[in-house]
């Protein structure tokens, strides 16, 4: 982390005679966020967009397109000028949708700029079932299958995905029942309507900490910043990595220099300690990485993903 | 309970306090009055300026933006037919209806007077009970949920006025385009016709803003005379104590009905106001009289809507639970700032939930006497102004508003074409009400009866679970009631012959 914000830092000194010097950005940047005010996309995307501004000197104005799934404001930022004035954030579900949607925005209609963050899924139960650790849990739903609820997003959101990756990987049938977003999974799961859940950390980590449910294993590389009490799969035996992830992204064909003039600039902004900070107490896990990190992340998500897709029979519009 | 204190003398006492909330509240009357700028709207315009706030500074804004915005609603509801929000949809039934007979200030009065009751009873119950009531909101799983929408429908059903076949007829239009865009339980696209516009289905707030607002402003340029106005004056403003304290019982079933549904996670103020609505018509001595302009029709759905705000921070203060997409942008603050709601902020720090309930209180007796002294006037003088004026800066507003809901150009179209739809229907004497209805809650109603028909695998659970049963009941009471009375008279009838 230190060292990305030492090269950020570095690349930013480098790049601030540059931008003086082709009047990039010269007016109002617009920040496209694909989702209704008051959501995760918004959220984050508005404390990016404040210190954005304060970085390049010009307002940041953050938009909110709602409609198909995501897809409306995806939509507004493939087709937008590729002048570097439009940019947006970009999510898992903008991915998926490639496959699953009819007149998708395609990855290679976009240029991305920078990483923001994993937001990795987790597996948790309710307080009163009788699964106490993963391999429990595991053992349960392969002797059962389809015994165990549930709860997760709509077919191609991301908690379903991270189920699906999570059946996949470990060989089990869960009984996936859909609710439209985590709110109301997590209250499904509180009250008891299903027995487990696989929404992100931040959603559960309150009513865990209260012994309401039992979180059972994050579904990443590295555990959870928030819950560093909890293990990941892989540290169970396990072997599934899956979850949301965020990133910024325009249209394509911004001229070079201008992607990356903004791609520094969010560098920088991500790797700043304020804003780290500010993530983090917001419960969203930073992860700033330059426009060709990012792409690779991406692209691996999307080759993780499509299979899971195909299997499930969601795929629509295939490769 | 000293904590509260403590929390209420130092807000009052703090003139930045005060001011901020006070800002607040002027922003959620502005914002609230105009069509298609949602509450949750409002508070996301105003979240970056809470960034550099302390905690309690930046929930006395955003309380005060909540508050006043919710109850704005009714503003455009009654003077000009346009429903800002789901929740003021029942309003402009017999708001709007008080406000053409020249009763516009009346009807305000009685809306504002309704708000700040309804507001005070949801605080009290989220002050006294939120532990009791969160348990109870946690027993509506799916079951419980579909039946108390089922409940609504058929309420909705009952109150709408005119004959039933046509109300009927109107709910099912109402159904069946809430069942356009992407199935929740399957993902699939469902009468899309190949567009992406489609895919998100319709939004009930361009399809309000164009059934009611559109539609209402092309008849009242039939039924006006050339160059006059288009309503009678306001009228007095406050009403007659005595018709005030008439309406008491009803405030107060509106405002439990609204904290205990409001506070149902998702379950939202639609279904409250539909709820309140018709459950007062089926209570009165003169069911006839709803919707041609009576204050019970303004003051039931009032206090229901208000009451929710209260009710929906009961999940979200116990449980860390949105309780609609207004307390998630609440909850986005709070954890900006470091603090996570959910059972351990409750419980462990009191002095900060007290910081809470003081703000709101505050919001809610500062958008008493912002809207008392000042709104009422200023928004009342909105019908004084000249017919081509007022028509063309309403049918102005409703296509900005529908707009504005999701930036989206389509739904200007679908604002227009609805105006269209909800005029002719105006003509044929259909109900527009529960076409509306049929927009907001056939999704959910479907949502909920398949994923309880995923979980449970049979019809049977709806009559084997206490609360759904009892609502399944009740609803089908309503719907058969009538057919059952006459089958009872004629049988008696016969008897006697």
């Amino acid at each position: 982390m230190r060292r990305t914000a030492l090269v950020a830092t570095a690349a930013l000194i480098a790049a601030a005679p540059l931008a003086q010097a082709q009047g990039f950005p010269d007016g109002p940047i617009t920040w496209v966020v694909n989702w209704p005010a008051g959501g995760g996309q918004d959220t984050t995307s508005r404390l990016v967009a404040e210190r954005l501004s304060a970085e390049l000197g010009v307002p940041v104005v953050v938009e909110n397109y709602d409609g198909a799934g995501g897809l409306a404001g995806m939509r507004v930022l493939a087709g937008a000028k590729p002048d570097g004035y439009t940019i947006g954030m970009l999510g898992s579900s903008s991915i998926i949708q490639q496959y699953t949607t009819d007149e998708p925005v395609m990855l290679d209609q976009l240029a991305v700029l920078s990483f923001f963050g994993p937001d990795p899924g987790a597996l948790t139960v309710k307080a009163d079932t009788p699964y106490e650790t993963l391999e429990a849990f595991v053992m349960a739903a392969k002797e059962q299958p389809g015994d165990i609820l549930n709860g997760n997003d709509p077919p191609g959101g991301a908690s379903y995905i991270s189920a699906s990756i999570m059946e996949v990987a470990l060989d089990l049938t869960l009984n996936k029942i859909p609710y439209k977003g985590y709110a109301p999974t997590v209250t499904a799961l509180l009250g008891g309507e299903v027995h487990s859940a696989t929404v992100p950390v931040p959603q559960v980590l309150e009513a865990h900490k209260a012994g309401d449910v039992r979180i059972l294993g994050v579904m990443a590389s590295e555990r959870h910043f928030l819950a560093p009490d909890i293990p990941t799969f892989a540290e169970q035996g396990f072997n599934v990595v899956a979850g949301d992830f965020r990133a910024v992204v325009g249209p394509a064909g911004i001229p070079q220099d201008r992607a990356e003039i903004l791609s520094q600039a969010l560098v920088a902004v991500l790797s700043s300690a304020e804003f780290v900070a500010a993530a983090n107490a917001a419960g969203y896990m930073i992860e700033p990485l330059g426009a060709e990190a990012a792409l690779a992340r991406i692209k691996a998500f999307d080759a993780q993903v499509y299979p899971v897709l195909e299997d499930a029979g969601l795929v629509t519009n295939p490769r | 309970m000293s904590y509260l204190a403590d929390a209420l003398i130092g807000a009052v006492t703090d003139p930045a306090m005060l001011g901020l909330c006070l800002f607040g509240v002027v922003v959620g009357l502005v914002f609230g009055a105009l069509p298609g700028v949602s509450s949750t709207m409002s508070l996301a315009v105003m979240l970056p300026l809470t960034f550099g706030m302390s905690t309690p500074a930046a929930m006395m804004l955003m309380l005060g933006v909540f508050f006043a915005s919710v109850y704005a609603g009714s503003v455009s509801a009654i003077l000009l037919n346009i429903p800002g929000t789901p929740g003021a949809m029942v309003t402009v039934l017999d708001g709007n209806a008080m406000a053409r007979k020249g009763r516009a200030g009346e009807a305000m009065a009685y809306a504002l007077i309704a708000s700040l009751f309804g507001g005070v009873v949801g605080w009290l119950l989220l002050v006294g009970i939120a532990p009791v009531i969160a348990a109870y909101a946690l027993r509506f799983g799916s079951p419980e949920y579909a039946a108390v929408v089922f409940f609504g429908l058929a309420l909705v059903s009952y109150a709408s006025s005119g004959d039933t076949l046509r109300g009927l007829a109107a709910g099912t239009i109402g159904l069946l385009l809430g069942v356009v865009g992407r199935d929740v339980v399957t993902d699939v696209p469902r009468f899309t016709f190949g567009t992406a516009d489609l895919q998100g289905g319709f939004d009930i707030i361009p399809l309000a803003i164009g059934l009611f607002g559109v539609a209402e402003a092309l008849s009242a340029m039939e039924r006006a005379p050339r160059g006059g106005r288009v309503q009678a004056p306001t009228g007095r403003l406050m009403p007659k104590a005595r018709t005030l304290i008439a309406e008491l019982p009803a405030a107060l079933r509106g405002s439990f009905i609204g904290t205990f549904i409001g506070a149902i996670p998702a379950a939202g103020s639609a279904v409250a106001v539909a709820v309140a609505y018709a459950l007062e018509k089926r209570l009165s001595r003169t069911p006839e009289r709803f919707g041609t302009g009576i204050p019970r029709g303004v003051v039931a759905p009032e206090a229901a809507n208000n009451a929710c705000v209260g009710g929906a921070l009961i999940p979200m203060m116990t449980l860390g639970i949105p309780g609609d997409s207004i307390t998630a942008v609440l909850i986005g603050v709070l954890l900006l700032h470091g603090l996570r709601p959910g059972p351990g902020l409750f419980e462990n720090q009191p002095e900060f939930i007290a910081t809470i309930y003081a703000a709101l209180f505050i919001a809610i007796v500062l958008t008493g006497l912002v809207a008392g002294f000042i709104g009422l006037r200023v928004f009342n003088k909105v019908l004084l102004l000249p017919r081509r004026l007022l028509l063309t800066g309403v049918l102005m507003l409703c296509l900005l508003g529908a707009f504005s809901v999701r930036n989206s150009a389509f739904d200007i179209w679908v604002a227009v074409g609805s105006g269209a739809v909800g005029y002719g229907l105006i003509r044929l004497g259909v109900p527009i009400l529960p076409l509306a209805f049929g927009v907001v809650l056939g999704p959910i109603l479907e949502e909920n009866l398949r994923r309880t028909l995923m979980i449970h695998g049979d019809w049977s659970v709806f009559l084997t679970r206490p609360i759904s049963f009892t609502l399944v009941m009740i609803s089908l009471l309503v719907l058969g009631g009538p057919l059952i009375v006459r089958a009872l008279t004629t049988l008696a009838a016969r008897r006697r012959t």
